[in-house]
This record gives C-alpha cells, structure tokens and sequence, in this order.
C-alpha cells in the first residue's frame, strides 16, 4: 500500500503543483495552438528525436461536475469511451491502438478528464480518427454500461476498499467539503455507479463531450501542417453542442472549527492525516504553499522527514503536498507511524513542526535549497512527448496560457521567505483543518 | 469571362472541400513506417574493472548515474532482510559527512542519491553534476556503518513489514515468492520481524566490503553529457574503488509442483480474492525461445489481451487480469494474475485455466498473432523514447553475456515469430498441469467452490509471511443428518424453547469487567426491531455511545461523532434484533454449517452468517449442550459461559462473556438482565 499511496502523492505532485524553474537553463518548449471554428482548442509541439507521438484530448469535466446522487459518474463515463463509435466496433478500440504499436489510456480527476494514445509517428492520422470517432458520435449500449459497471466496481474494491488507507483521500475530502462537490472523489461511491442509467450517459456527452469544451494536444515526431491539415479532416465538421455547459459556482463557506474524526481501517499502523483548506491552483499564496510543502517533505534533509521521521522515529514516512485545483483545494500532509508509536504522539510531531514555520522566517540557506529543488524539477519534467502534450493542456484549460510551460518557473521564484511563513499562518490553522486518525479495526470498540 | 473564372473557382473550392471530408468509415493507413534506431553509446572500462556506458541525451539539462554491483544472490536464512539493510546503510553517512550533512548536501543541489544492495543512483542537473559525482563518490569509497543508523533501519524496516500485513496484494507476493521457489532458495526468502531483529552491524559491513568491488559493477551515465566529458571524471572519483575477489553463489533450480496445488491465505474481511497463477520456468535471458514466448504471452496475458478480454470485457469479474513471462539467469518464472470480487473467484481461476489451454491447443489466428507482433514492435519503438531503455540494453547484454546485435536485431526477429512458434512456446512454457494456484481471499467462501472447478484436494493453506499451516488436524467431518438449521433449534430448545424467546420485546443487559486498573461497564438496551443503544463507560465516566433508531444510527465517542452508514449500519441492524436465530430467512441472512472445531476444548459446530451487506460473522454452538459458546466477527471475538436461567423469563443467558480483539481479552461479568423492561423510545433519540 505504501507504494501505492507514495504513487498517488507523487502524481499528485507533478500534476497539480506544475512547478519551477530557471530560465537560462530550461530548454523551452516551443508551440503553436489555436482554435478551430468549432471551438475545439489545439496545441502542437513538435520534437523528431523519437519517431513516436502522443495524441491526447482533455475535456474540461471531471467528477465535480456530477450531481450528488451520481458520483462516480464522470469516471464511470470514462471507461464508457472506449465501448466504440459509429465506425468502431464495441471491444475494437483497445484492439485498433494496440494494432497500431500504440499505448492508449485515460483518466479522470475532479476537474478533468484525460485521454491518450502514444503511437509511432506513422499512425498520427489513426490517433487522431480515433479521438474524433468518440468525441463526434459515441456508440454505447445496455451491454457496454452494464459490463462497465462491474467493472468499475471491481476497480473500487481493487483500488480502494481492499487496499490498507485506500479511502484516505475519500474521506479526507468527504470531511473537509460541506457543499462542495470536492466532498466526493473521482472513483464516486457504489450506490451511485449502480443508479447511472444509459439516457443520462448520452446526456452527458451532448453536454461536455463537445468541441468547445475540449482541448486537442498533440506532441512528438510531427509535420505542422500536415498536421493541421489531419486535424481539419477529422475535426472541423465536428459540431458545437447545444446546451450551455453546466460548471457548479457552488463556494465552500470557510471551516470556522476543527473537524476531527476517526476512521478504522484493516491496518496495523496508525496514521494521521491533516488537510488545510487552501487557495486555487495558480493564485500566489498556492505558489508559496506549495514551496512550504518543498521545504516540509522534498527530500530526506526536509524538516518532516529529519525530524519526524529520521530524528524522531515516530513515523515509516510523512508526507506534505499541495493538492492544488481549480477551485479551492487542500494543503495536505500525512505521516504513517512506526510500530509502537501512537496517532495522538505522530499529531504532536508533526504539529510542531507546523508551529516552527509559522512562528520563525526558513532559514537563507534552506530558502536557497527549496528554490534549487524548485528550479530542479522544474526544468527536468519535460522528458516525454506524452508529459509535454499532457502539461500544455494542463495550462490551457485552467489558465488558459499554455506558455507556463516555460514561464510558470518565475511564479514560483517570485516568492519570498516571509511569503512562505505568512501562507502558514494564514492557512495553517485549527479551524482550517481536518484531522484524521486512521486505527487499526481491531481498536474500534 | 469574368462569370466563367468565378465558378472555376467555385468549382475548385468545392473540390476542396471534398477532399477535406474525411470517409470516416475507413480506419486511416499509417504512413511509411519511421526508421527505428536504438540510439549510440559509448563504453570505455577503467583499470580496475569498471564498465561504464555513456548515453547521451540532451532533452533536459539533467545527468544521471546508475551503478550496477552484479553479485550473485545471497541466501541470508535467518536474518533475512542484512542484504537490503545495508544497501539502505550505505546512505546513512560517510567518513567526511555525517547523516543530516549529507542529505542537506543531495537536497541543497536539488539532486537525488539513493542506495540499495545492488547499486547506487544518482541524479541532478548539469550544472550540479560535478558536486554530484563528489558525493556520490564519497557515499560508494567511505561508507560509515553506524549502530544508530542500523537501529533506525531496522525500526523502519519492521514497522513497513507490519504495514505490509494488511495489504492483499503484499501478502499474496511474499507467499507466491515462498511457493514458487521455496525458502532455500534466494528468490523465496522474506524478511520478517525476527529475521530483521538478527541483523547485526557487522554482516552489513560484511556484505559492503565483499560485495561492493568494480570488477562486477557496471556504470550507466545518461544525459546531458559526453564520453570525453565523462571520462576524465569517471576516473577521478571512481579510479580509486578497490577491486577484488568475489564470491560465486550457486543455488538448486526450483521446479514446478508435480500436480496443480491450491494455497490459500485466509484474509476473512476480504472484498476480493488476489489470485496469482504460477510456476517457475527456466528461460534465460537472450535466448532463442524468450522473443517467440513474449509474443505468445502477450496473446494470453499483456495488457488488453485474451484474459483481459475474457474475465473483464466479457465477464466483468475483475478491473483487470494480466499474465507475465519472465526469464531470468537464475530462474524464471510465469504468472496469471488477476483481483476479483469473492463469489466469481473460482469462475476466474476456471477462465484463466481455459485460456492457458485454449493458446496451448489451438493455433492462433494470424490476424491475432499480427496484431500483438504489431503492437510489440510499437512498444519497442516507443520505449526508445527514454536514453534509460537504451542503458538497460546495454547493461542487460553485458550481464546476461547476451549477443552483442540482439536488441539491433529485435524488431527483425520479432517480425519473424509464427504461429507455429507461438503455439509450441504454449505447450514448452504453459503448465496448466503443475501450477501453484495461489488465492488471498475469504477462504470459507472460496475453498469449496475452488476444489470443484480445479478438481483436486490439494489444498494447503499458508499464513500471511508464507508459513505452511497444518490445518487438517483441526476440523472434524459433521454428522450427515445435522443441518444448520437443527444446531439452531438445539440452541433455541436449550435456552428455553421458541415460545418463551420469542415473547420477548425488549432486553437490558448490563455488563462490568476489571480491565488495566479500570471499571469497564457496557449496557446495551434493545427493543424490537430496530432501536438498539450501547453504552460504553470507563470508571463511571460515559466513554463512547451507539444508538440505532430505524434507519439511522450514530457513533458518540471523545475522538468525535460519526454517522454511521454502509455495510456498517446493515450489521448494527442486524445486531438490533434480540434474538436473531429466529429471524435467519426474515432478514435474508445466509446460514452454512461449514465444520466441527474445538471452543475452549469441547467440539462445537461452526455456523457461517453471511448477512445482505457481504458482512460475515461464525457462531460456534456446543454439541452437547446445544448453547452459543463463541462468535467470531471481524473486529472481535466473543466467548459465552455459564449460562443460567433468568427468574421471571424462563429462557438462560450467559454469565460471563469474555472479549478479544486487537491482541487483548476483557473478561466480563454480567450484572443483570432485564426481559420485557418497559423502555421508552425516547432513549433512542439520535441527537446531532
């Protein structure tokens, strides 16, 4: 499970914290993007050292636009674009990439959902029939949902239910939100993915699987033209759709106290999870959280890992990272503790460590490392073409600026040793934050 | 005139059009296929035995360095668990910096140095590189194995295998590893909290100065640099390292079972069994079979494949279900995997087994076969991406003495592979015959089901560190007329009949127990059908409440409340009623007899519940006497004894019920029982 869950924060930390970098030392990506008439937004970038390409679409829907009564239903629908199209058989799409050399996949977030298909440079104009095929005239039926069903559900037992902490981010996000629909996770709940029916998926495609909500990003050993003309052919007559599309403007009322809870899980070591509502992706105090998660666990000199865990021993791993999103998400940390070792001592531990940044400026020689770890992942990420298309569409649909692929760098250098301590003070509070024991079962009376 | 070039280019745009309007029917052909070619590297060795390969890649301004130490396996017996410790230790601080100096130093360039017992990696961008190489260097020539950062070690090491206990798919690894190449063998050894506690500071020093010599060690320099770049540094900070002998390691080959073996782990609040298929296989590395069985294996298992296909898209048992082929130099090894929920587990394992069989026996389509090689060629292409696939090769053909042209020649021999090759790959490396088919499951609900589609006894079941339990001295055969439903109505007679219990509308009990210098008290009030309170209480002081009212019900504790909702909230529901026996069919609760054990040493037969929500719990009932004598749930197990008749109600209850769980046991005494109490609903109010 460690592995697992490390996995799912690591992810977590490219994709939502972007992040760093110097400008004489990155190698810029350079791009072209524009729309065509049907809203649909593009973004090439051409690199011919491998002759492979990655074809992807982000649509800009994700599990916080779903209806309480069906959560789940966003990623549930996302296993649902691979059933066929009018001129894809059901089971033919997996069959059709996998012919071609390529890898495909897709998933799902709370604002976003991903699909891909990695191919040799030969195949773009199949990557790209591909993706117009689904998003032009889905074809699914009661066979396909009803297979789909079970399916997820067993990916939920799989992923989740059967793994130790495995409802670690459900349930921290289940207690943070009140109204938000953050307050569930992608993977949404069984009940509802056994309500979802076949009309309501049409539906749903009609509403946000059109061109204008949309975001076509291609990277890797490509022609510019020729692939304007591939994407004219295949995406041009696609047409707009015909509803207005649905963004909940619902705003999570500040946390005014404490929430605390316990979960009892099938585990053998506590663990304590601590969340602190922060600001959206992009806004200056995320960029300084962000830093200040850097500082608190980015290597084993970090304060979290030096003391908590190496100094101290109370715990196998503790962790701080920003889950940054759209509207406002949650500054998180964890630590699982070593055998003997109680929830209430880890709290404590890591607390104090809390304490320290709000109470002292970081030191210059720390301030120095957190900006070279910063300035280090930053112009080291860009080292595949399916990271590069991912990452451009990234910046298109929330800052509508995919040049921060090359820029985003200076907004975090911009921030300043007191910026870091002052985001502490401001979000680093009791009645800003979830605290969660996760106890073995065999405690629970 | 004029009219005439207007509708020439009318005519001309409309052509366009045309043209721009895709035949969305036809699937597009691909372009010429791109020139695949493994990119270039540089070799040179020092003088004392270093190879080092360079692979230059300029994409991000970024080094990395992977040295290789290529020992032989080391069988570490009883204090399994050494090898990797000092792999860890050797992070831990060198003769020039200290633990925390050293890691302020990695992280102060932004760079990453990790060690484990068969190498060293370390990366960070260019401009750091030389500061890199020094401390990489220095971690690799002047170790400093410390007591107190062994002690860490281990305290780590064992709080993670701890971790690991919970974890289905950790546990089914381990055991998997114990099974297909046995405890004597290098590959089937596990680290436990005993063998870990073993572990000394000087067999880590041990291992370091044996082990750790640049005539078995490779180094892979990727990234923004060259040879003549490299070379000279390589020289200055690796020139020093001290060759010598090292050891040679030989171990027997493991070999598969002689007949197929069921080993199960009995995970009881398992959701899904992890099934893993296998054997070992003796396949070597850069052999003549290994490209003609990973296209075949790719058919029946890799990525969307036939058992994708089969136990997913067409059956829904499972999120995925996937096969591996691997060689190996010592040994390797073949494996069906797949996670699926209880009830189809053995449906899964049957599917599986019909398709290790169906490749083996019937000769695959040449479309089927051309797709795979197909997609076996792009995922070679599409590797070639990463300058580390290209370190791999290179590292791979000099350990493995592999010939110098075989990932050069790859995509041709690939493009080679027959149908005939894949089916007698099938019948060489398939044993549908002699395989372990492990499952980490809820074994009550499997084992059955799981000998009848696998038609053999051969069962052996195994704990969660892969130690063999002897099970079959402790069940013993049940009477042929006995039912489930009679050991009920034995238990209902002996408590005072059916007319008696089933007067009875509502019940208070009260219980106390001396437990760690404290007064525990419980109460639990209940009253037909479905309003249920329990009340916890620590010295007099109320410590933790339950309430259940119809639907809802909530959880009061100082850690705070909870509503509690689920499966959870069906089990206190169930828990509500009085006396549940009675109402078995009612509430749609699953009866099985399934066997006779030993409670507190007289014979009891066990009854498996298996309720609407999934939720299973085991009454155990005494022969003899007929009565209740234990329940098994999942957090806790409860004993009953002395079992007396309460004035007034004519039915007995228990006197003294003892509760274990979490590694402890409250032994408590009843104070009272109330039949038929007047309770006002009022108690059972859920205030918020």
């Amino acid at each position: 499970m460690l592995r697992k869950t490390i996995l799912l924060i690591g992810a977590c930390v490219i994709t939502c914290m972007g992040s760093t970098l110097l400008k004489a030392q990155i190698n810029k990506i350079d791009f072209t993007e524009y729309d065509l008439e049907n809203g649909l937004h593009v973004i090439l970038h051409k690199d011919n050292t491998t002759p492979i390409v990655a074809v992807s679409i982000m649509y800009h829907v994700g599990s916080k636009n779903e209806s309480a009564d069906r959560t789940g239903f966003a990623h549930f629908f996302e296993h649902l674009m691979f059933e066929g199209s009018e001129n894809i058989k059901r089971g033919e799409f997996f069959k059709i990439a996998q012919n071609a050399g390529a890898e495909n996949n897709a998933n799902t977030t709370f604002d976003r959902t991903f699909y891909y298909e990695i191919l040799p440079s030969n195949q773009l104009e199949l990557g790209l029939w591909m993706e117009a095929e689904r998003l032009r005239h889905l074809r699914i039926d009661s066979t396909g949902v009803e297979t789909q069903r079970k399916v997820v559900k067993e990916e939920r037992s799989q992923s989740y239910d059967n793994q130790p902490y495995g409802s670690l981010m459900e349930q921290t996000f289940a207690h943070a939100y009140k109204v938000h629909p953050y307050k569930w996770t992608p993977i949404g709940s069984t009940q509802y993915i056994d309500k979802a029916t076949l009309s309501e998926f049409i539906e749903f495609h009609d509403m946000y699987y059109v061109p204008e909500n949309a975001t076509l990003s291609i990277a890797g050993d490509i022609d510019i033209n020729k692939t304007k003309d591939f994407i004219k052919k295949y995406f041009e007559d696609i047409s707009r759709g015909k509803k207005s599309i649905v963004r909940p403007k619902v705003v999570e009322p500040p946390q005014t106290n404490e929430v605390r809870d316990i979960v009892y899980d099938n585990i053998q070591l506590p663990a304590v999870v601590f969340a602190y509502h922060m600001p959206a992706q992009g806004t200056e105090d995320s960029y300084a959280l962000s830093m200040l998660t850097t500082l608190l666990s980015d290597g084993q000199s970090s304060r979290l890992y030096k003391s908590v865990v190496d100094k101290q021993q109370k715990a196998l791993n503790a962790v701080a990272f920003p889950f940054a999103l759209e509207d406002p998400g949650l500054f998180m940390m964890y630590g699982i503790s070593n055998v003997g070792v109680t929830a209430e001592d880890l709290e404590k531990a890591i607390d104090q460590e809390i304490e320290k940044v709000k109470e002292n400026l970081i030191t210059d020689n720390e301030y120095q490392k957190v900006r070279n770890k910063v300035e280090s992942e930053f112009i080291t990420r860009n080292s595949t073409v399916a990271g590069i298309a991912e990452t451009l569409a990234n910046y298109h649909i929330y800052f509508g600026d995919s040049n921060l692929i090359n820029t985003e760098i200076s907004r975090y250098m911009k921030v300043k040793r007191e910026d870091i301590r002052n985001v502490a003070k401001k979000y680093l509070t009791k009645e800003n934050r979830v605290v969660l024991y996760y106890l073995p079962k065999t405690q629970q009376k | 005139m004029k009219k005439i070039v207007l509708s020439l280019f009318l005519i001309f745009s409309i052509a366009l059009i045309s043209v721009a309007q895709a035949d969305r029917s036809k699937k597009p052909l691909p372009g010429p296929a791109p020139k695949i070619s493994i990119a270039k590297f540089d070799t040179f060795r020092l003088e004392n035995g270093l190879k080092v390969f360079v692979i230059e890649n300029h994409k991000v301004p970024m080094v990395s360095y992977s040295l290789i130490i290529d020992n032989d396996p080391i069988l570490e017996k009883e204090n399994a668990g050494y090898v990797e410790l000092a792999g860890s230790l050797l992070r831990t601080g060198t003769k020039n910096l200290s633990k925390d100096q050293l890691d302020e130093a990695v992280d102060f360039i932004g760079g990453n140095i990790s060690t484990n017992s068969s190498g060293i990696f370390a990366n960070a961008i260019k401009k750091h590189n030389e500061r890199l190489l020094e401390l990489m260097s220095d971690i690799l020539l002047n170790p400093n194995f410390t007591q107190e950062e062994l002690d860490k070690l281990k305290k780590q090491k064992i709080s993670e295998l701890a971790s690991q206990k919970d974890d289905p798919a950790a546990i089914a690894s381990r055991v998997n590893n114990v099974l297909l190449y046995g405890k004597e063998h290098p590959y089937g050894e596990n680290a436990s909290e005993e063998t870990v506690g073993n572990v000394t500071l000087n067999m880590c020093k041990n291992f370091y100065n044996t082990y750790y010599k640049p005539n078995i060690a490779y180094l892979a320099i990727v990234g923004d640099i060259n040879v003549v770049e490299a070379k000279p540094l390589i020289e200055k900070y690796f020139g020093k390292w001290k060759k010598g002998i090292v050891t040679a390691h030989k171990y027997r080959t493991p070999l598969p079972p002689l007949s197929n073996t069921i080993a199960i782990v009995d995970r009881p609040n398992s959701v899904q069994s992890n099934i893993i298929v296998s054997y070992p296989v003796d396949m070597k590395p850069g052999t003549e079979d290994v490209i003609k069985s990973r296209v075949m294996n790719n058919i029946l298992g890799g990525g969307t494949s036939r058992l994708f296909d089969n136990l997913r898209e067409k059956h829904a048992y499972t999120y995925g279900a996937y096969s591996q082929l691997s060689p190996d130099k010592l040994i390797g090894h073949f494996m069906a995997t797949a996670e699926v929920r209880n009830a189809v587990t053995d449906s899964s394992v049957y599917q599986i087994f019909y398709e290790i069989n169906r490749i083996r026996d019937e000769k695959v389509p040449q479309e089927e076969l051309d797709l795979y090689k197909n997609y076996l060629n792009g995922i070679f292409s599409l590797s070639l991406e990463s300058p580390q696939t290209v370190a791999s090769f290179a590292i791979n053909i000099e350990r493995n003495k592999m010939s110098s042209d075989y990932y050069t020649n790859y995509l041709k021999n690939l493009a080679a592979v027959s149908a005939e090759d894949v089916q007698s790959a099938a019948k060489k490396y398939l044993r549908p015959e002699n395989a372990y088919i492990l499952v980490v499951g809820k074994a009550d609900e499997i084992v059955p089901k799981l000998t009848k589609v696998l038609k053999t006894s051969n069962v052996e079941y195994y704990d969660s560190k892969g130690n063999y339990i002897n099970i079959s001295e402790k069940t013993k055969a049940i009477p042929g007329d006995i039912t489930a439903e009679k050991v009920i109505k034995k238990y209902i007679s002996a408590i005072g009949g059916e007319e008696k219990v089933l007067k009875v509308n509502t019940l208070v009990k009260k219980i106390k127990a001396n437990a760690q210098g404290m007064v525990l008290e419980i109460e639990t009030s209940q009253k037909s059908p479905d309003k249920l309170l329990i009340d916890v209480s620590a010295n007099g002081n109320h410590f933790q409440k339950q309430v259940l009212k119809g639907d809802t019900a909530k959880t009061f504790s100082p850690m705070g409340n909870m509503d509690v909702k689920g499966t959870e909230l069906a089990d206190i529901k169930f828990q509500a009623n009085i006396f549940p026996e009675l109402k078995y069919s009612v509430l749609g609760v699953n009866v099985k007899l399934s066997d006779i054990e030993e409670v507190n040493g007289k014979d009891a037969y066990k009854v498996v519940l298996t309720l609407p929500s999934g939720s299973s719990m085991t009454d155990y009932y005494d022969i003899e006497s007929g009565l209740k004598v234990k329940t098994v749930e999942k957090q806790a197990t409860t004993l009953y004894s002395e079992y007396k008749e309460l004035a007034g109600s004519g039915i007995k209850f228990p006197y003294k019920i003892k509760i274990e769980g979490g590694g402890q046991s409250v032994d408590f005494e009843v104070s009272s029982y109330e039949v038929n109490k007047d309770l006002n609903d009022n108690i059972f109010e859920i205030k918020q």
